[in-house]
């Protein structure tokens, strides 16, 4: 057994800008500072104000207009909650009858202990005895899947979970990227047919585990992990690669759903999963995605 | 370094993973991520190169200073290892937030550079006991993606086959005062031998096994790290030092796993890096050319 | 005064250019993963990294319940200059220009949508040969961008010194700073024309600072214009990869 050791040189870095050449759909951008339309007749939303009789962009990115509303919206950015999207987050702090929870936003987000399902009953009252037990059910480092409940006025995002799709993560790995390279689906959850689960939450959190079998997983209110239970290296190599492909697409920028991922998933397979991790083989599966979706599409 | 919070069951993912020799990126515990390199990006250096260790991110650049011998090592020169954390890697690394990690860089370094076998001081040697050229290795995180160790020491021995210490061409004595006249063509040069130059490999270990270029998650489920610094003489590889790291403590038997897994690690390691250097030195030349850096 | 002719006879400085150019500016936005916003950026021989972290919750010692806080750090890395640095940071010059970065960079965010947030601007300077203060505003300002921060519009700076013969010259490298010609530094907002920071040193006479401060200003267009094209290739790139499928058509 060697030691594999791949140094490569900076002039032979691959140029992932040839996957961006077909620039024949691009829509009209605007960059901060520019005048997007008279004021009159319009409303300004994120990503715009308004100077004088303008409004103007504040970002850098496409318009979106609904009705009156003009928003322009970064093609990059931290992740903008809104209510009803599934996210993925990361437990940082045990409060008072909270949590408070990591979901890429500009303010922690937090998951109230009235929020969530506890063992042992769907509908009961929240005791004294659940607060001191609140470390036992998630713990600072915990993932969680959830669903944005509300946003307060101040921006804060509020999380539930109290539906047996969302709670506590077991065994798997999380993969971050930009918020915006996740496509808004109907569904964030697929059991994918080469044989893992991923949760796409909105706020850029992928969580890739092995295929979760709901009506097994229901009774237990979604907080046992079995820490014991080894994971086949079978399912091991889907989630590596998985994992990898996602990398990869996100590293070209493109965007992040079930068909795209099924596509590079099996666009991949002529690489070992390691082999993923290197410039030739990302733009490769990046383009060859990018190939079949175009194709598919028209 | 970077804080990368884990939940238990991600940590037990990755535990078995290694158990397995199956990592989370598909890699073998043997197994290194993909690099790139690029030297000679900084012109007012004597020195330099950029190193890129998947997600972690180390620039070098190498200055040349005349100084004065010690007196009691009047014919050797100096070598000085600094070490920065800079903030754009990770905002924990605001003003002095990197120091600590910085030092122990930098002092891991100094110790593998200390064996003269390593690195003979006497080359920097100019008049001895009267002036010799002083070495300032400064180095630079620009990103933490975990294995700092290795991806540091590679690049710092990358910049300093890219030194180029100005060639004294000769020296007058004046009232006991060296005076030395010393090239004005930049290109009269004297080079590094970069043979011995040793590398750091970081073996970490992960529950009962070991593996090599963790990363960052991988490092967090770590409790103790070997640092085996490595060198090179007449083909055959020797330890130059060892440093643990974190907060546990290995047995002596697994200790010993980790200094075996970092020599052979090693010695690949230290093959591919002198054969990218030496190609990437064929292929641009020595003399001045278009840098990538960061662009691109 | 300078005691050192800036301008030849011929009219060209000492690196060639002449009185008004610029010195060649490239630059690339996300050159970096991990933080939220990046940008690589150089001018002549001076090359600058600009990080952004943020907007995310404010450390409570430091929340404002009215608008964002914005925390910058000015760094030099020991290799950066001619002579080697001591230390990075922490020395007098590099705490002033951090707290001038912060005040340019206050004037052109849009600090009241971020209430109790922080930003993180952390500038690092790889190679240092003038307008380091300028260079520096710029990458952050394309790192803001690169986050998708709010700003009224891009905040640029450039600077510009004065011949013997008071031919206002723009984009001052290190040799024309240091030959002891007067240094204007201006951050501006171009598009509104406005001024968020300004310092000069040296003296001359009342009557030539309209025409250098004209002068920096131009610089500023310019630099803008270039920055503008930059990020306008940059969205492209980062758009067409996935076909503009994020857009709501």
């Amino acid at each position: 057994m060697t030691t594999n050791v791949n140094i490569r040189l900076a002039i032979d870095r691959v140029n992932m800008g040839l996957l961006a050449q077909n620039q024949t759909r691009a829509p009209r951008l605007y960059t901060p500072g520019e005048v997007v339309t008279g004021q009159f007749g319009f409303m300004k939303g994120h990503g715009t104000y308004v100077e004088g009789e303008d409004i103007k962009a504040s970002v850098a990115g496409v318009m979106e207009q609904v009705n009156k509303l003009i928003s322009i919206k970064p093609l990059k950015s931290r992740y903008v909650g809104e209510i009803g999207d599934v996210v993925v987050a990361r437990i940082t702090e045990v409060q008072q009858r909270r949590w408070k929870v990591d979901t890429n936003s500009r303010l922690d987000s937090v998951l109230l202990l009235s929020s969530v399902n506890l063992p042992g009953g769907e509908l009961r009252r929240r005791g004294v005895e659940d607060e001191q037990m609140m470390r036992k059910y998630l713990q600072e480092g915990d993932l969680i899947s959830a669903e944005v409940q509300n946003i307060f006025d101040e921006g804060t995002l509020s999380l539930y979970t109290r539906s047996l799709k969302y709670g506590k993560l077991s065994q798997g790995v999380l993969v971050k990227v930009f918020p915006s390279l996740v496509k808004r689906r109907k569904t964030h959850f697929h059991n994918l047919t080469c044989g893992a689960s991923i949760i796409l939450g909105n706020n850029g959190f992928i969580w890739i585990s092995p295929t979760v079998n709901n009506e097994a997983d229901g009774g237990d209110g979604g907080y046992a992990q079995n820490l014991n239970e080894v994971i086949p290296r079978a399912d091991r190599e889907v989630i590596a690669r998985l994992r990898n492909c996602i990398l990869a697409l996100a590293h070209c920028k493109m965007m992040l759903y079930d068909t795209s991922i099924l596509y590079a998933y099996e666009e991949s397979m002529k690489y070992e999963v390691h082999e993923l991790l290197q410039q030739e083989a990302i733009f490769d599966v990046a383009f060859l995605t990018q190939h079949r979706l175009r194709l598919q599409e028209e | 370094m970077a804080n990368i919070s884990l939940s238990e069951a991600e940590k037990t993912f990755i535990l078995h993973g290694v158990e397995e020799d199956f990592r989370c990126d598909g890699r073998s515990r043997r197994d290194y991520r993909p690099m790139e390199l690029e030297t000679d990006l900084v012109s007012n250096a004597s020195g330099s190169a950029r190193l890129r260790l998947a997600n972690t991110d180390v620039l070098v650049g190498i200055k040349t200073e005349i100084d004065k011998p010690n007196y009691l090592t009047p014919d050797q020169g100096k070598i000085e290892f600094f070490v920065d954390c800079s903030a754009n890697a990770a905002p924990e690394f605001e003003g002095r937030g990197g120091e600590e990690l910085a030092l122990e860089l930098a002092d891991t370094l100094t110790n593998a550079y200390e064996s003269p076998k390593a690195f003979d001081l006497k080359t920097l040697c100019i008049l001895p006991g009267q002036q010799c050229w002083k070495l300032f290795v400064d180095i630079l995180i620009l990103e933490c993606g975990g294995n700092l160790f290795d991806a540091v020491s590679l690049a710092a021995k990358a910049a300093l086959f890219n030194t180029k210490i100005p060639r004294v061409t000769a020296a007058l004595m004046d009232a006991g005062e060296a005076e030395l006249l010393i090239s004005d063509d930049p290109y009269d040069c004297t080079r590094i031998q970069i043979e011995n130059l040793p590398i750091l490999v970081t073996v970490c270990k992960i529950g009962d096994s070991c593996v090599v270029d963790p990363s960052a998650e991988e490092e967090e489920c770590s409790i103790a790290s070997a640092v085996v610094g490595v060198s090179k003489r007449n083909g055959k590889n020797y330890i130059s030092n060892v440093h643990t790291i974190g907060e546990g403590s290995l047995h002596k038997d697994t200790m010993h796993n980790c200094i075996l897994l970092g020599l052979s690690a090693a010695e690949n390691l230290n093959n591919e890096l002198v054969k990218a250097l030496k190609l990437e030195e064929s292929r641009v030349g020595s003399k001045h050319r278009n840098t990538i850096g960061f662009l691109k | 005064m300078s005691n050192f002719e800036l301008l030849s006879e011929q009219g060209l400085r000492l690196d060639g250019r002449r009185p008004h150019e610029l010195r060649c500016i490239k630059c690339k936005l996300g050159v970096f993963e991990q933080p939220d916003g990046s940008a690589y950026l150089e001018q002549g021989n001076t090359k600058v990294l600009a990080a952004v972290y943020g907007p995310h919750q404010a450390q409570s010692n430091k929340l404002d319940l009215n608008e964002v806080v914005i925390n910058c750090q000015y760094s030099m890395a020991t290799f950066s200059t001619a002579e080697r640095k001591n230390r990075p940071r922490g020395d007098r010059k590099s705490q002033e220009i951090t707290l001038y970065l912060r005040q340019a960079l206050r004037a052109a965010i849009k600090t009241e949508l971020y209430p109790r947030s922080q930003i993180d601007v952390y500038v690092e300077v790889l190679q240092a040969d003038g307008a380091n203060y300028a260079v520096a505003l710029n990458a952050a300002t394309l790192a803001l961008v690169d986050a998708g921060i709010c700003l009224k519009e891009y905040v640029v700076a450039c600077t510009a010194s004065l011949s013997k013969n008071n031919i206002p010259l723009t984009d001052v490298s290190h040799v024309e700073e240091m030959s002891g010609g007067p240094t204007l530094t201006v951050a501006s907002l171009p598009t509104s024309n406005k001024i968020a920071f300004m310092e000069m040193s040296q003296r001359f006479h009342l009557d030539n600072l309209p025409a250098v401060m004209e002068q920096a200003l131009n610089g500023c267009r310019e630099i803008q214009a270039i920055m503008e094209k930059e990020v306008r290739k940059h969205l492209m790139q980062m758009g067409s990869a996935g076909d503009w499928s994020n857009i709501a058509k």
